[in-house]
């Protein structure tokens, strides 16, 4: 091997450990798991594909998994739909910008247990500020977190109560575009809107491709939230049952360490998948070239 | 810049969505704010208030701090009993239940419960416009018997005065164990168990400082090991030139999508194994060994720095270690700060990771030491819930204010070249 | 020879790291074991404020009895014990036995002992209550029986407890019923419930008043709840066992799941229909305003329920947090036709178990030993203001006992109607299923039958795969 080779290795060795020791490893075991019954406190024992048999015909399963999903969709489309609002706003010579760009990023530096806490208090359905701002506007707001319809929603609109985070990268992605462009557009004649469509989203498309896969993995992992604000068992009628928290449950809770490893499995490979999919029609809208 | 980018507009009208957004988004804080410093009997009143108000009752030209009024009714009696249940402390009974110096009272004899009757002095007639208060207890953790008083309404008065000492309250809350929170708060906190502390040690006590130090050990050694580890590897990737470390960068890129969740099961194991379940350990030891995140943050800023300068070191003679620790490292600060704050927000905000790996009080975070609490005092004492996670975002916010250049930077640049 | 020099140099920095690692490991082990010292054990319990300060001050005079007997026997190591109040123990106690590193002896729930003796996680403490003469026949069976599973007995009770009516008599009087008479059947609870509750209406005019009773006429958005006679979901804690109070079972004495049963579907029909005659709507807002369980917030101690089913702790509570209120406690109702279900209750008990992997064992059952001697039972259990869970008790324990109704809830102990815990180790998941269910119940979003139908089938899974489970691992029945 030559000297620069193992150089290069040696520098590398810390990841080398690191992803033996907490990644790959870890890959493997739970696969051998996700194969066998085990509840750490006794030897796995091998099952075969039962875990994996019994995780496709659980109800509760394909509820968390559309629970999901729901939130997902929810939390990353309207946080992408806000924070690109609020970039637009931010993105012009209006005075105090810097200020507004404060304000709109401080949310994302709750924690997410204070966060959690925080909206619950807001959420209470009798006497919660938020309804009893609702009600001098004529409107009577409903139970939230203790409504099975408004669960999840209430999570979704706190999620979008971090979209500073996103806004900050796109306002980054919307400076970097070239005068040029937008003078070439008006010498066009384009108006606003057009500018808008024809300019501006296309030149930011790769910051929108990035925010979506950094958003998708993120809220495919919603956890504490729920924990903390709706509980373990992802009440009201398990509407707020996410994947992680079910897979924390059965793992934790129940000790069925194998059926968990199952879970983890499949969620590895939803989020791969996606990945992939989202990589592979990125060519048709993000545009790369700068 | 002076050509007219029409997104670049500067007009006054945008002021008035972005005041209105910029309302919405702070209300949560200001809530948050307003909420912690509320008297305990004004949370969760309907409607909801934002100032805190104080009520006070003249007493022999004292004033008193009070809880807010609550209406009295009907026609009751004020009467101090002789005898029975309540002899001894002043009581409300209708007037119907009072003759001649003596009450009729319910009381429980074995199992049964009769129609007594006792001695009593009778002290006033209430009016029915009369409010009841209680003498306010500054901490829940007094044991003393709040005096009691029928007044007319006009006796109390308001004083609109935040309670800062929902903040004491809120960590003497946070301590584990019944009878320490009852110690002054000094005391209290100078008995505080360390992470470094024997854990049998005696005379120590868990309290909101040990989780908040325990946090910072999480934090600190973290950040120091995400800092070493993965400017290490980014070098290695960035500056030496090997065959395979672009395919080795593209395997560590694509290690970044496997989420914590798919791992935290069978990692439970590895740590299990290790002996590590119960310490801190779990939660900043695996930082040591690289995250892929920091290793392309900085590996994308290693390539920017000309290769000049370390081909003129390496003709010096310099190792490739040297050029790493006596040239890059330096000129890479702003990078390494980036990589060292997101370490810090993550550990200081990570709840997932202590809630699996953590299992004694004397060795929570400040997060899952505030979820703890939550889960067995939410619901009420929301005042003290809101000081304490005012407590826990406040180091955040004051380190963002600090460092707010390199944090949108650090934000905008990583977004920006994903 | 730039290249050998930079390598050696990088091995430096590795050994100055690993070593850095080292240190951090070896600091975070303790190996203080201390040959004369006291030997410490830890003991984690599930309770907080005063019933934790109870439990504090029982630890306290345990380690002081030790202490003593260490001054007076020269080379006896007194065991020390920290107790360590543990918010959510059943979160975190079977996360640290799997990992490893659990406490010596820990309190326990009923709903996380059968889960935990199936998957191996409980020391069986049968061997040694025999050598320390500690037997069934000391106990209140009803008590003891609960930590008994698979005829070896795992867990020990600490505080006993059992369940019945408790009413706010205020609230009794303000309606013109008598404050000592509970209603004895559950039809007169459906009037008693009617009577009691009471809403704010705004009328046309914006004026608001008070009305009584459940007010169907008035539309949803009009009127809101101030206060209400009876709620089945107020405290959630038992929603599981509403049919056992209509003569129906979870699970029957030879393990079938019996979910699905005319009784349960009638007790159901019966908790769904407060929420027809309150809607729905209504009282999710008007549970979201509750305090917390231990706060004068408290539904019931701040008089928004009249009447709900508690147990005996609740005086301890309404001591601390509603002094001065006037309430009372009967055995709960039973279905008018089916008088010969008179006091059905709940009993259950705080329990305490050596976890596997326990690292002292031996000085955690002396600690037990104590627990459950009369002097040490009677300070918790009058901390905790409970009865005691042994048969024999001091001769002013129950004269002098505080509570003015412990001998109530010590006879219901002995009742013939009393119910527990089903004994399976999927208890927990059924507990789960039933609660999913009952919630969808009192949402209206599914019929009693057809939420019950489903927790039947889930759990005749369950209980299958458990008992697959137990034979893969040869500890089936």
């Amino acid at each position: 091997m030559n000297s620069r080779r193992l150089t290069g290795l040696l520098f590398c060795l810390p990841w080398f450990i690191g992803f033996g020791v907490f990644m790959l490893y870890p890959m493997v075991a739970a696969l051998y798991y996700s194969l066998s019954d085990y509840s750490v406190l006794l030897p796995p024992v091998f099952i075969g594909f039962d875990n994996y048999i019994e995780l496709f015909s659980d109800d509760i399963f394909w509820k968390s998994l559309n629970n999901t999903v729901v939130y997902a969709s929810g939390a990353v489309l309207l946080s992408m739909l806000t924070s690109l609002t609020l970039a637009l706003l931010l993105n012009s010579r209006v005075r105090g910008m810097a200020f507004y760009r404060t304000v709109f990023f401080l949310p994302t530096l709750m924690p997410v247990v204070a966060g959690s806490i925080l909206w619950m208090w807001m959420y209470t359905g009798d006497g919660g500020i938020i309804n009893t701002f609702l009600e001098t506007v004529g409107i009577t707001g409903p139970a939230w977190l203790a409504d099975p319809r408004f669960a999840k929603p209430a999570l979704i609109l706190m999620a979008v109560w971090g979209a500073g985070h996103a806004m900050v990268i796109l306002l980054a992605g919307l400076q970097d575009i070239p005068e040029h462009l937008y003078e070439a557009a008006l010498l066009d004649g384009a108006n606003w809107w057009h500018r808008l469509i024809h300019v501006t989203l296309p030149m930011i498309t790769p910051v929108i491709y990035f925010n979506l896969i950094i958003g998708i993995i993120g809220s495919l992992q919603v956890f504490t939230q729920a924990f903390i604000m709706t509980g373990s068992t992802g009440s009201p009628e398990r509407s707020t049952l996410f994947y992680v928290l079910r897979l924390y449950n059965v793992a934790f809770q129940d000790l069925r360490m194998g059926y968990a490893c199952a879970m983890a499995w499949i969620l590895f490979i939803l989020v791969l998948g996606l990945t992939m999919i989202m990589h592979r029609t990125s060519a048709r809208w993000v545009n790369y070239e700068r | 810049m002076s050509a007219d980018n029409p997104l670049q507009r500067s007009s006054r009208w945008l002021h008035l969505p972005l005041f209105v957004l910029g309302l919405i988004f702070l209300f949560p804080l200001a809530w948050l704010a307003a909420s912690s410093l509320q008297p305990r009997e004004q949370v969760g009143r309907i409607p909801p208030q934002w100032l805190p108000r104080m009520h006070y009752l003249e007493e022999d030209g004292r004033s008193i701090r009070v809880t807010p009024p609550e209406s009295v009714g009907s026609d009751q009696l004020l009467v101090e009993p002789q005898a029975g249940p309540d002899s001894g402390r002043r009581i409300l009974v209708s007037v119907a239940s009072y003759q001649n110096g003596s009450i009729t009272q319910s009381v429980q004899v074995a199992d049964v419960v009769e129609r007594r009757t006792f001695p009593a002095e009778l002290i006033q007639a209430v009016p029915s416009e009369f409010v009841y208060v209680r003498e306010w207890q500054i901490s829940k953790y007094g044991q003393t018997q709040p005096r009691q008083f029928y007044v007319a309404p006009e006796a109390i008065s308001i004083s609109i005065e935040p309670v800062l000492g929902n903040y004491t309250e809120a960590i003497r809350a946070l301590t584990a164990g019944e009878a320490s929170k009852r110690l002054p708060i000094g005391e209290l906190l100078s008995r505080t168990r360390w992470p470094w502390t024997e854990p049998e040690a005696i005379g120590t006590d868990i309290t909101f400082l040990t989780y908040l130090s325990n946090t910072l050990v999480v934090a600190i050694l973290g950040v120091l090991g995400t800092v070493i580890s993965s400017s290490l590897v980014a070098y290695g990737l960035a500056r030496v030139r090997w065959k395979g470390r672009e395919a080795l960068f593209t395997v560590i890129l694509a290690t970044m999508m496997i989420p914590f969740p798919v791992l935290m099961v069978p990692l439970y194991g590895v740590f299990r194994t290790l002996g590590w379940i119960g310490t801190l350990m779990p939660l900043w030891v695996p930082a040591w060994f690289a995250g892929a995140f920091n290793i392309f943050l900085l590996r994308q800023f290693f390539l920017t720095i000309p290769e000049d300068l370390t081909d003129a070191a390496r003709i010096d003679g310099c190792s490739e270690f040297a050029i790493y620790w006596r040239i890059m490292l330096p000129l890479a600060k702003p990078a390494l700060a980036v990589v060292a704050l997101f370490h810090f927000l993550f550990a200081w905000n990570d709840f997932l990771g202590p809630l699996i790996f953590l299992t004694e009080p004397d060795t929570f975070t400040m997060a899952l030491g505030l979820q703890q609490y939550q889960s067995q005092h939410g619901g009420s004492e929301w005042h003290l819930l809101m000081a304490a996670s005012l407590l826990l975002v406040l180091p955040i916010i004051v380190l963002f204010f600090f460092t707010q250049k390199t944090f949108i930077q650090g934000i905008s640049t990583t977004g920006l070249k994903g | 020879m730039t290249m050998r020099t930079s390598n050696s140099r990088n091995l430096n920095i590795y050994r100055i790291l690993f070593a850095f690692l080292a240190l951090a490991m070896l600091s975070a082990c303790d190996s203080s074991e201390n040959l004369g010292g006291p030997r410490r054990i830890t003991y984690w319990e599930k309770w907080s404020g005063f019933e934790s300060e109870a439990a504090e001050k029982v630890v306290a005079r345990f380690n002081e009895i030790e202490r003593t007997k260490a001054k007076s026997e020269s080379g006896y190591r007194p065991i020390e014990v920290k107790y360590v109040s543990v918010a959510r123990i059943e979160q975190k106690l079977l996360v640290a036995i799997a990992g490893g590193n659990p406490p010596d002896v820990a309190g326990a729930y009923t709903l996380m002992l059968y889960p935990y003796v199936d998957k191996g996680a409980v020391l069986d403490l049968t061997p040694m209550l025999k050598k320390a003469g500690i037997s069934r026949d000391q106990f209140l069976p009803s008590v003891w029986d609960l930590g008994r599973y698979h005829g070896r007995q795992w867990a020990l009770p600490t505080t006993p407890a059992t369940t019945a009516l408790h009413w706010n008599r205020r609230l009794f009087s303000e309606a013109g019923f008598d404050p000592d008479i509970a209603p004895r059947t559950i039809e007169e609870l459906d009037h008693y419930a009617e009577r009691m509750t009471k809403w704010e209406v705004i009328g046309p005019n914006g004026a608001s008043e008070i009305r009584t009773g459940y007010c169907p006429e008035i539309p949803d958005e009009n009127k809101r709840l101030l206060q209400v006679g009876f709620l089945p979901s107020e405290p959630n804690w038992w929603n599981y066992a509403w049919g056992n109070y209509f003569g129906g079972d979870l699970m029957s004495d030879t393990g079938e799941v019996t979910t699905l049963s005319p009784e349960n579907i009638r007790a159901y029909e019966w908790v769904a229909s407060f929420s027809r005659k309150l809607g729905v709507q209504n009282v999710q807002r008007f549970v979201s305003g509750f305090g917390n369980f231990s706060s004068p917030q408290n539904a019931f101690m701040s008089g928004k329920i009249a009447m709900e089913i508690q147990g005996v702790w609740m005086y301890n509570f309404i001591e601390n947090y509603a002094p001065g209120m006037k309430w009372g406690v009967a055995p709960f109702p039973h279905p008018e036709k089916s008088p010969q279900l008179q006091s059905t209750t709940f009993v259950d008990a705080d329990l305490i178990m050596i976890p596997k992997g326990s690292a002292n064992p031996d000085e955690a059952f002396e600690f037990i030993k104590y627990l459950m001697s009369q002097e040490g039972m009677e300070l918790l259990c009058l901390g905790h203001r409970k009865f005691s869970s042994l048969i024999a008790v001091s001769e002013n324990f129950y004269r002098d006992h505080p509570h003015p109704y412990i001998r109530i809830f010590r006879d219901l102990a002995l009742s013939s109607n009393r119910v527990s815990s089903s004994k399976t180790g999927i208890w927990a998941e059924y507990r789960r299923e039933m609660s999913n269910a009952v919630g969808r119940i009192q949402n209206l979003n599914v019929s009693p039958r057809d939420g019950l139908t489903e927790v039947q089938s889930r759990i005749t899974n369950a209980e299958q795969r458990n008992q697959m489970m137990l034979t893969r691992r040869g500890l089936s029945k």
